[in-house]
């Protein structure tokens, strides 16, 4: 490995140290450091990454040894780098769209007093994740893990000033929790199996069979938790839509381009250890497809534009999940790599929208922009068609595979759900698309609407060139491509362990017709969204909506997931907690004081016969004289 | 060294400075000041030069620097004081908090100067002491003595309730250390019974692997056991700690949270368990239940906290219930982890005491009702507090995480289903915690904190300065958590192989 390797994590950790010391001194100047940095930092990235996916790094990648972290007794905990194809893929989205986001951020964050601080965390975030993606210790992962949770938090109550962002940072923080725990308790189960958390090791040992079959199950799902926290999926996913309170650069960065897609790259990493157990990939599979329909469906009826951003991520987060959990590893980052650069430009087009419309984020109050903001529309317009799947853009490409593999895996059910959240997601994207920027203007007249400056538009040009090309460059020739061709060594073991073998794709066959029934699907979603939003039908979508008022309700409602959490655990939660504390101040702290009481009591009690008075202490004498005199003559006769 | 008494020196200068301070005129508050701080940095550079020599040196016995004269010959008590890593970073972990106290006392205390300063110095020697005695019966009275002046600083500089606080601390702790003094007597006793002498009859390092009557190891076991868990707190035996720490002017909650806690594991690790590693094996499951409630039932009581500084009590129950756990696990990882833990959350939670007590300074208030959108007012002081909150959250990087994490690793190797139930506190400290921030700090300013208008500035550059070594500290030790551990897990390495020897008598 390349000597500068550890400048990857050295320069954005410095940028932040140094704009979180003097940032505030600097005004509009304080960018410059954390913009360095990460350009830098691109440059470094990329000449790992193109060796580590072309295999330029031989079949098990590159590894610097670098500190020991924590260690007790025999067991050590090791800061290591190693870089593979799956780091490589990682690498290429997190790089890109973190040095994308950070030029857009120039323009975006303008105008706002936490300049300097919104930079400074940003740069925090490109360490805690680059961390995550460089390491080969999974303790050093988790601490990664948090650390990115810690950047998530802070910029999603970047604007701590209002009450809102402050609610949704902790929600995120907290949430991410409840997975943690599950993946803290793999962390442990896996030393008490293998006695390290190297990850090469680890993986050799699952190889090797030192696995059993329950044990996989058991420790597979904890590290899933942690998964499922990180990538929102359900029952975890209610902190990813408040997450859209955060500033919208790091909606793009953070919460759909890079964080959200560390667990479904800890699973990858983990591929021999879900492949071990069936059940697991079972589970992986469920929630993903689960999540992926379930979120489609609130995005149907969001109104504000971040939001059906945000659960479209859910959505196409748990695709790549239901791909993990088929098998189909290389389509899962496939999906990772495409939805990171389309996603990340269609919420970058989102800010630029908001940024437009002065704020303003609700689509019923926008409509009709798309000649007032051309680049913007332009750009997101790009972004939709991919999302949607249609050919030949990126998206096309990541998920048919998916659905594909999904299929000729046996896992019918995945595909068929899969197949109509397709469908889904074509629908809602051109929903938003003709909310926004189709039909008539109910923009507020007083709004002067402007394109936003080069620093905010240039990105968005920028990251439409993947979207339309990453595809057909990774992908082509049909499950050959450049990625799947990087990717195989790292999953052979676990597709291995699954007993897949590979098949030549054919285009007059079965992959030729999943192919079909993906782009006619994604097609129809497309035709249906266009006709209903292109322009205005509000009467159309009344009758419809009143016609299906509950559902229509319970999708805008999300479900009324929120409401359960807020019943379950605040509520009751919060009355268990209030009974304990009564319980400790009454019943635990009334003994110790009631023990007190008792003996002051006792004391106080005792004390009435202490008087001082000569008079009644003859009268106890005589008393006790007379008891004993009696007591001799009872007793005696 | 050569032959000078390193260890007496530490101990004794805080005393030393103590009638220095009281013999200074009682109306020259700045004199006085600067002389408790001047003698406890004295006392911080002495502690730091005997790390340094320990660490430098390769160690050729278990305890360096020992110092043994006969004291009260005709029943073989000496005058015994030694050091070895772990008592090492406590005592460097006492002298760092306590001459942060003086400066964080600069300001708060106008009333009784004199006698303030020279009852923390009187208790900074009680303290040290209790970290480096090696004959039982010195150890109980400089246990004892720690007791004095603590109960003046929460009695007389305390706040409205401070008596009724004090009293309890004070009884509370009594119960258990006059238990404790029997058990040691049963013991000297039954070594001269056995033996027919005196000699070593009070000394640690000669009784260790003697005490062979299983009677008398859990009979005596059980009486340190309860002296040390009330001083924990263990739960039942918490409700002193959040009166106490609710009157106790800052510097004595920074104590109480920072040192004073820690006694009682310090307790377990060098007294409790060497001498009746039989009864200690005994009580053991008990004490890990009772652990894993101190662990969730104290952070799940500190959520519904309305007093910023009872919020943060019941977190230290909560954390030292960790270190309980790490104890009792009896294997390697578990009581590295233990220490860590007692050592970080020293620095953690004495940090956030001292931020406590710089919002009082400004709001003569500590409810969090009242609080709210803090932050734009002061954010340098919301930084450094939420600082310090991430880092008792147990936030990887900071060093709050190393301790916890092998607790827990610990306890999983012992018993999984334990360290199941343990992990849940991962998210209710993140709850209190941040739930807490949520509400002081952030939103739109609260009409209480608006009203103080002018009086609500930001973190002064003294008050950085009380936390700047914590946070650098809290830093190192979440980055480099070996540079703390490499000096005592040799020690617990003997500690548990002595203790495992003696399971059956």
């Amino acid at each position: 490995m390349p000597s500068y390797a550890p400048l990857l994590l050295v320069l954005p950790l410095a940028g932040f140290a140094f704009t979180a010391a003097f940032g505030r001194r600097l005004g509009k100047a304080a960018a410059a450091v954390p913009l360095a940095a990460i350009a830098a930092v691109w440059v470094m990235a990329m000449s790992l990454a193109i060796p580590a996916l072309t295999g330029g790094l031989g079949e098990t990648g590159a590894t610097m040894p670098l500190f020991t972290w924590i260690a007790s007794g025999s067991l050590h905990f090791d800061l290591g780098l190693h870089v593979d194809a799956l780091t490589g893929a990682l690498l290429l989205v997190v790089t890109t769209v973190g040095a994308l986001v950070h030029l857009y951020s120039v323009g975006y964050m303008a105008h706002d007093d936490g300049y300097w601080r919104f930079f400074a965390y940003l740069n925090l975030f490109m360490f805690s994740m680059l961390l995550l993606v460089l390491v080969d210790n999974l303790l050093v992962v988790f601490a990664a893990w948090e650390l990115v949770g810690l950047s998530s938090y802070l910029l999603i109550g970047f604007w701590y000033t209002k009450r809102e962002p402050g609610l949704a940072s902790k929600k995120a923080f907290i949430t991410n929790r409840v997975g943690d725990v599950g993946f803290a308790l793999g962390l442990m189960g896996l030393i008490a199996v293998f006695g390290t958390l190297d990850i090469p090791t680890i993986l050799a040992g699952i190889q090797a069979g030192a696995l059993s079959g329950p044990a996989a199950t058991v420790l597979a799902m904890l590290i899933f938790c942690g998964a499922v926290g990180k990538s929102a999926q359900f029952p975890l996913h209610v902190w990813l839509p408040d997450a859209m309170e955060g500033p919208t650069p790091v909606s793009a960065l953070i919460h759909a381009a890079t964080m959200v897609n560390a667990g479904v790259y800890l699973v990858a990493r983990m591929s021999p250890l879900f492949a071990a157990s069936h059940s697991a990939m079972l589970v992986v599979a469920g929630i993903g497809i689960f999540t992926a329909i379930f979120a489609a469906s609130i995005a149907f009826t969001q109104t504000d534009i971040k939001r059906v951003l945000a659960f479209s991520t859910l959505s196409q987060l748990g695709y790549m999940f239901a791909a993990l959990g088929v098998g189909a590893w290389i389509p899962a980052i496939f999906h990772l790599i495409t939805h990171g650069f389309f996603k990340g430009l269609l919420f970058l087009g989102s800010g630029s929208v908001i940024h437009a419309v002065d704020g303003e984020q609700e689509m019923p109050k926008m409509g009709g922009l798309a000649k007032k903001i051309p680049v913007t529309y332009a750009t997101m317009l790009i972004g939709t068609i991919a999302i949607a799947g249609l050919p030949p853009l990126a998206g096309f490409w990541s998920k048919d595979e998916i659905l594909g593999e999904a299929f000729k895996s046996g896992f019918a059910w995945v595909w068929l759900v899969g197949l109509i959240v397709a469908g889904a997601t074509a629908f809602y994207m051109f929903r938003l698309m003709g909310l926004t920027f189709w039909g008539k203007s109910r923009i507020d007249p007083a709004v002067h609407v402007h394109e936003s400056p080069w620093t905010m538009t240039l990105p968005l040009v920028v990251l439409a060139v993947p979207t339309v090309l990453i595809g057909v460059l990774l992908g082509f020739p049909f499950g050959h491509g450049l990625l799947a061709q990087g990717l195989e060594p790292v999953f052979a073991p676990a597709t291995a362990a699954l007993g897949r073998s590979e098949e030549p794709w054919t285009l007059f066959g079965i992959d030729g017709l999943l192919m079909l029934a993906s782009v006619t699907i994604a097609a129809i979603g497309t035709a249906v969204g266009f006709r209903l939003f292109s322009t205005d039908h509000d009467a159309t979508l009344r009758s419809f909506t009143a016609r299906l008022r509950p559902l229509y309700e319970g999708s805008r409602s999300r479900w009324y997931f929120d409401d359960l959490n807020d019943a379950v655990f605040v509520r009751f939660g919060g009355r268990f907690a209030r009974a304990l504390w009564w319980f400790d101040r009454r019943v635990v702290d009334g003994a110790v004081n009631g023990v007190g009481a008792l003996a002051s009591g006792s004391g106080r009690g005792l004390r009435q016969i202490q008087t001082g008075r000569v008079q009644n202490y003859a009268l106890g004498i005589a008393a006790g004289l007379i008891a004993i005199a009696l007591f001799y003559l009872v007793v005696a006769t | 060294m050569g032959g000078l008494p390193i260890l007496s020196l530490i101990t004794f200068a805080p005393l030393v400075g103590a009638l220095l301070v009281a013999l200074l005129p009682s109306q020259r508050h700045r004199l006085i000041r600067y002389t408790a701080l001047g003698v406890s940095l004295v006392t911080l550079a002495l502690s730091l030069v005997m790390l340094a020599s320990l660490l430098g040196a390769t160690a050729t016995s278990e305890f360096s620097f020992t110092e043994q004269v006969s004291w009260i010959g005709a029943f073989g008590i000496t005058y015994h004081l030694g050091v070895d890593g772990l008592s090492a970073a406590l005592v460097v972990l006492t002298t760092l908090l306590s001459a942060i106290c003086m400066l964080a006392s600069f300001g708060p205390i106008t009333n009784r100067v004199k006698e303030y300063f020279v009852s923390f110095l009187i208790l900074e020697t009680g303290m040290i002491g209790v970290f480096l005695a090696l004959d039982l019966f010195l150890f109980y009275i400089f246990w004892e003595i720690v007791l004095v002046p603590m109960y003046l600083i929460i009695g007389i500089w305390g706040g409205v309730d401070r008596i009724y606080a004090t009293i309890k601390f004070v009884l509370y702790t009594l119960v258990g250390s006059l238990l404790m003094l029997v058990a040691i007597l049963a013991t000297a006793f039954s070594h001269q019974a056995a033996t027919g002498s005196w000699q070593g009859a009070f000394d640690l390092l000669t009784l260790r692997g003697t005490i062979g009557d299983p009677t008398l190891q859990m009979l005596a076991f059980a009486a340190f056991a309860l002296a040390f868990a009330i001083k924990v707190p263990m739960f039942p035996f918490h409700t002193w700690l959040p009166d106490a720490h609710v009157q106790a002017p800052t510097a004595g909650s920074v104590i109480l949270a920072g040192v004073l806690l820690k006694l009682g594991g310090y307790g377990f690790i060098r007294f409790a368990i060497p001498l009746f590693p039989y009864g200690a094996h005994i009580f053991a499951p008990l004490m890990i239940v009772l652990s894993v409630i101190a662990i969730i039932y104290g952070a799940l009581v500190a959520i519904v906290q309305t007093d910023l500084k009872k919020l943060i009590a019941y977190s230290s129950v909560s954390h030292m219930g960790f270190v309980t756990l790490g104890i009792f696990s009896f294997n390697q990882q578990g009581v590295d982890g233990a220490i860590l833990q007692m050592i970080n959350h020293g620095l953690i939670t004495g940090g956030l005491f001292l931020l406590v007590g710089v919002g009082y300074e400004r709001t003569h208030d500590r409810e969090i009702a009242k609080m709210g959108g803090w932050a734009a007012r002061a954010p340098m002081y919301a930084a450094l507090f939420g600082f310090f909150l991430f880092a008792s959250v147990g936030l990887p990087g900071l060093s709050g995480f190393p301790g916890e994490f092998l607790v827990l690793l610990g306890a999983f190797l012992a018993n999984p289903a334990v360290a199941g139930a343990s992990a849940f506190v991962m998210i209710l400290a993140a709850v209190y915690l941040l739930w807490m921030y949520q509400r002081v700090f952030t939103g739109p300013l609260s009409s209480f904190l608006e009203g103080l208008g002018d009086h609500l500035t930001d973190i002064t550059r003294v008050e950085i300065l009380t936390l700047a070594p914590l946070a650098l500290l809290i830093i190192a030790f979440g980055v480099a958590p070996t540079l703390l551990s490499s000096s005592f897990t040799a020690s617990v390495t003997t500690l548990l192989g002595a203790a495992a020897n003696w399971v059956a008598p």
